[in-house]
């Protein structure tokens, strides 16, 4: 069984939409509105109130958040106890330079990075508008599909966090013990730069494997695969120099540890100096490729859809 | 002895009341309001074999509901019920072996594959004999006039032939009991028609119960003998379908035809329903007919004369538009 | 009562029938499903071959004897997806659009029908995977065959598929009563989570209790813990009786819940 965060690349979890379900209604658009460059206070209110509507939509459903942050629990109780045992097993301090505290720390704070990176649904639901066709009203409504795609999973990430916010505030005042240090101000602004600087690496990632869809029409399968590797490879499994070399290397170049192990390392401050002001610029340049590479897709696509008439 | 009785059958739901916007989504997480919905209230009645009986009311009025709960989908909240001699709640297998649902709004059929897969499938399901099972089948495609489709994807099929596969995989089991929710929504009147003739025609050879919810007349006119108007949730009307024009049929129409032009002053009389050429049709009040109709052939020179009941479907719009304003006000 | 069985045994094959060929009219989905499968069962290889290159044991576990745990979870699990979770996920889909009518409708048992309609092939070679795991495992502890070991580690496998089916269906009758269908398919992830590992890393002041609880009051760490043990560890007869009691009393409590779930079904039209 492979873990949710790959599910949520097809079925729609606790976090997931259905982008399909949040169509941009003409009342929150205004039909017959001039192009959106001339007037961008009115785009503003536009995407604000797409942004509105979607978080009120998310905080309806009490019991379903309920069940769904107390199972939430286990699988970090059971991580917290099987390195417990790791850590006991091998009879060492230190495992890569993580001693048995920061390696819970990082355990846990991979979940706050994935929080920010991970975008069930996101991908699937562009891919999926392309196959059946509802990408034309992005066409015909005066809203940019990218940009109402953002306005849309910002509101789910506020919504999201916020909901989320009191669960883990009581799991992180309970592990408090396994933060020795509290990060100092600066390291804080690099973390909280990191967090959304993985938002936008994993939105954009995503919206690019969304736009495959516009030539490859079963693009889920290939996201299904990029998602569980992705599992691995960003490092929410375990800390990258757990790994041997090459292996640490190579996945230390990759832009996939930007959405789970950057932002935790960054936390527990074991990137200083010059060397996190690079990682952060290597960051947010991942963010700007992908940024770009969605939106060529985008408009490569719409050209080849409007080809053969959509 | 009776196929069904129902007796006081009720059921009420508790709904919860979402409020507007962020403010009331965060409200909601905390106190919930909850409205009661009274589905159904009290209805009772009991119905004998071999009898084709409808189920009238505007939407929302409790229909479906009852179906339901007489086919025991869903728990009343409280009354009691007898069909074919079980209680339908407890969903005991003979007595589901024994009936039938035909819903036209959902379908059972599998999609992607032929449907007598899917029948093939109901036949080791309901444990039918395979003899039986050809036979049943082949008389039945043959009512239904499809015995060439059997073979096809039932998703290549049209909205008609799907419904009278979804009446063939519902009749299979040869029920005694036959509960038909809108069997032919969305229909056009070629296939609505084509529908009506099956099931006359199956009730004419095997005598199966049947009760129909509808939203077209013509539907119930063309099977049923008896009608049972619901209500917001109560029975108002059980007898038979021409008995609704007197019940509730305050109106009758006086159609006249003039000699000549008729006068412009007819509203006198009563409502000028219809002024074409020399024909006129006035609507007035049942009490007043005798007096109006005296004063008409008194001050005017007519070719013909007649007084009639308004059309059926006329009466009943009116009896549902009078109920929902009732409700409106409570 | 053989007659039922035998009614529903064969139910059971065609409706497995059905779903093999409509699976295969889908065949890239199914290659998918298996290599995402297969890619998954990798990357936990990966994991703890990391982890056993820092530690010579896990919780007591050797490296051989951790993968065959590994296998073991696999091959249940893998069961469990193929048989009934893409079932018990439609179920809240069937509830919130009413569709659960026909399942009702028929003279079938209703929790046969809901539970095991379908037959989700895309894992069955999970199964496979599981079990290739667990031989590759025995091999390279130089294991000796023991009749007896074989067959309680059968009996307690078959324990704990039926174990994992009956949390499963609780958590799928909870659907009844959600407004929005949370994914099943993520609640059982998360909640088998406590399935994934060997009994023993539940220690200290806070991990013991929490272990006690999972084993003989919600006893989910017996489903993979006690026919792995009995296999490659020490057989215990006290766990063994205790997971076959479970299993029949979890039965009964599930199936109790399941209809008491159905009592509150509305039946959506439209």
């Amino acid at each position: 069984m492979t873990p949710p965060d790959s599910i949520g690349a097809t079925m729609p979890t606790n976090e997931a939409i259905k982008s399909s379900s949040a169509a941009p209604s003409p009342t929150d658009s205004g039909g017959g509105e001039p192009p959106i460059h001339r007037r961008p206070w009115r785009t503003l209110r536009k995407y604000a109130t797409i942004f509105r509507v979607s978080l009120s939509e998310r905080m309806t459903y009490r019991s379903d958040f309920l069940i769904g942050t107390t199972l939430r629990f286990l699988p970090m109780v059971t991580t917290i106890l099987l390195w417990q045992a790791v850590y006991v097993g091998s009879g060492q301090a230190s495992l890569a330079g993580f001693n048995y505290n920061e390696m819970i720390a990082y355990l846990l704070l991979v979940h706050i990075s994935r929080m920010f990176s991970s975008m069930p649904g996101l991908a699937g639901g562009i891919a999926r508008e392309i196959r059946e066709g509802t990408l034309k009203r992005y066409l015909t409504q005066p809203v940019d599909m990218i940009g109402y795609l953002t306005s849309y999973r910002i509101a789910h990430k506020v919504a999201y966090i916020t909901m989320s916010f009191i669960p883990y505030a009581i799991l992180f005042f309970i592990c408090r013990n396994y933060f020795e240090t509290f990060p100092d101000p600066l390291t804080l602004l690099a973390y909280a730069i990191s967090l959304i600087l993985a938002f936008m690496v994993g939105f954009y990632f995503e919206a690019t494997v969304g736009m495959v869809g516009f030539w490859f029409l079963e693009v889920t399968s290939l996201l299904y695969i990029v998602m569980t590797l992705n599992f691995f490879i960003s490092g929410h499994m375990l800390p990258l120099d757990l790994l041997p070399q090459p292996w640490q290397g190579i996945l230390k170049a990759l832009p996939f540890q930007y959405m789970a192990y950057f932002p935790a390392v960054v936390f527990l401050g074991k990137v200083r100096g010059m060397n996190l002001v690079y990682h952060l610029l290597g960051e947010l340049a991942w963010a700007v490729f992908f940024l770009v590479l969605a939106r060529f897709l985008y408009r490569r696509g719409l050209r080849r859809y409007g080809a053969y008439g959509g | 002895m009776p196929i069904i009785e129902v007796e006081g059958l009720t059921k009420t739901y508790r709904v919860f009341q979402k409020r507007d916007g962020v403010r009331g989504a965060f409200q909601g997480l905390f106190k919930r309001e909850y409205k009661d919905v009274h589905a159904v209230e009290g209805i009772s009645f009991s119905i004998e074999p071999g009898e084709m009986v409808a189920f009238l009311g505007p939407n929302g009025a409790g229909k479906t509901t009852t179906l339901k709960m007489l086919s025991g989908l869903i728990y009343p909240s409280a009354g009691a019920a007898s069909v074919l001699g079980f209680t339908p709640w407890e969903r005991e297998d003979a007595f589901r072996r024994q009936f039938a649902l035909v819903m036209g709004q959902k379908n059972q059929l599998w999609w992607d594959l032929p449907a007598g897969d899917s029948f093939e499938l109901l036949r080791e399901i309901y444990g039918i004999d395979r003899h039986d099972f050809r036979a049943t089948l082949a008389e039945l495609t043959e009512i239904l006039g499809v015995e060439a489709l059997t073979r096809q994807a039932v998703r290549e099929l049209s909205l008609g032939e799907r419904m009278k596969m979804e009446l063939i995989a519902a009749l299979l089991h040869r029920p005694r009991l036959l509960l038909l929710d809108e069997p032919t929504i969305g229909l056009d009147v070629v296939a609505q028609v084509a529908i009506q003739k099956c099931l006359r025609a199956y009730h004419e050879r095997r005598g199966v119960t049947m009760i129909l919810t509808s939203h077209y007349m013509r539907d119930v006119e063309a099977l049923c003998d008896r009608v049972l108007v619901i209500t917001h949730g109560s029975l108002v009307y059980d007898g038979p379908l021409s008995g609704i024009v007197d019940r509730f049929g305050r109106f009758k129409l006086i159609r006249l035809e003039f000699e000549g032009t008729p006068p412009d002053n007819l509203d006198r009389y009563g409502d000028v329903v219809k002024h074409e050429g020399p024909l006129a049709e006035i609507r007035v009040e049942r009490s007043e007919v005798a007096a109006v109709l005296g004063s008409i052939l008194e001050q005017q020179t007519l070719a013909d004369v007649s007084v009639v009941d308004p059309p059926l479907e006329e009466v009943i719009a009116k009896v549902f538009k009078e109920a929902r304003a009732e409700n409106d006000a409570a | 009562m053989i007659r039922t069985f035998g009614k529903y045994a064969r139910l059971l094959g065609n409706l497995a029938r059905y779903t093999l060929t409509r699976e295969l009219a889908f065949r890239g989905n199914f290659l998918v499903k298996v290599s995402v499968e297969v890619l998954w069962l990798g990357i936990l290889i990966a994991f703890f071959r990391t982890v056993f290159a820092k530690t010579n044991t896990l919780a007591g576990w050797t490296e051989p004897q951790y993968f065959f745990f590994v296998g073991c979870f696999f091959a249940v699990n893998g069961l469990i997806e193929t048989l009934f979770m893409e079932n018990c996920n439609e179920f809240a889909e069937l509830v919130r659009t009413g569709d659960l009518d026909f399942l009702l409708l028929k003279p079938i048992d209703e929790q046969f029908l809901v539970t095991c309609r379908r037959v989700d092939w895309g894992t069955a070679p999970n199964v496979i995977m599981g079990f290739i795991l667990m031989g590759i495992s025995l091999v390279q502890m130089g294991w000796q065959f023991d009749a007896v070991r074989v067959a309680i580690f059968l009996l307690t496998f078959l324990c704990g598929t039926i174990i994992s089916y009956c949390f499963m269906l609780l958590l799928t009758s909870l659907s009844v009563w959600m407004v929005r269908n949370q994914s099943l398919m993520e609640m059982w992830w998360l909640f088998s989570s406590l399935a994934r590992y060997p009994k023993e890393i539940f220690a200290g002041p806070w991990g013991a209790p929490l272990g006690f609880i999972f084993t003989f009051l919600i006893p989910i760490l017996v489903v993979v813990n006690v026919p792995s043990n009995a296999m490659v560890r020490m057989l215990e007869p006290g766990i063994v009786l205790l997971t076959v009691v479970a299993t029949v009393i979890l039965l009964w409590l599930s199936r109790r819940f399941f209809q008491k779930a159905l009592r509150s079904y509305r039946s959506a039209s439209s």
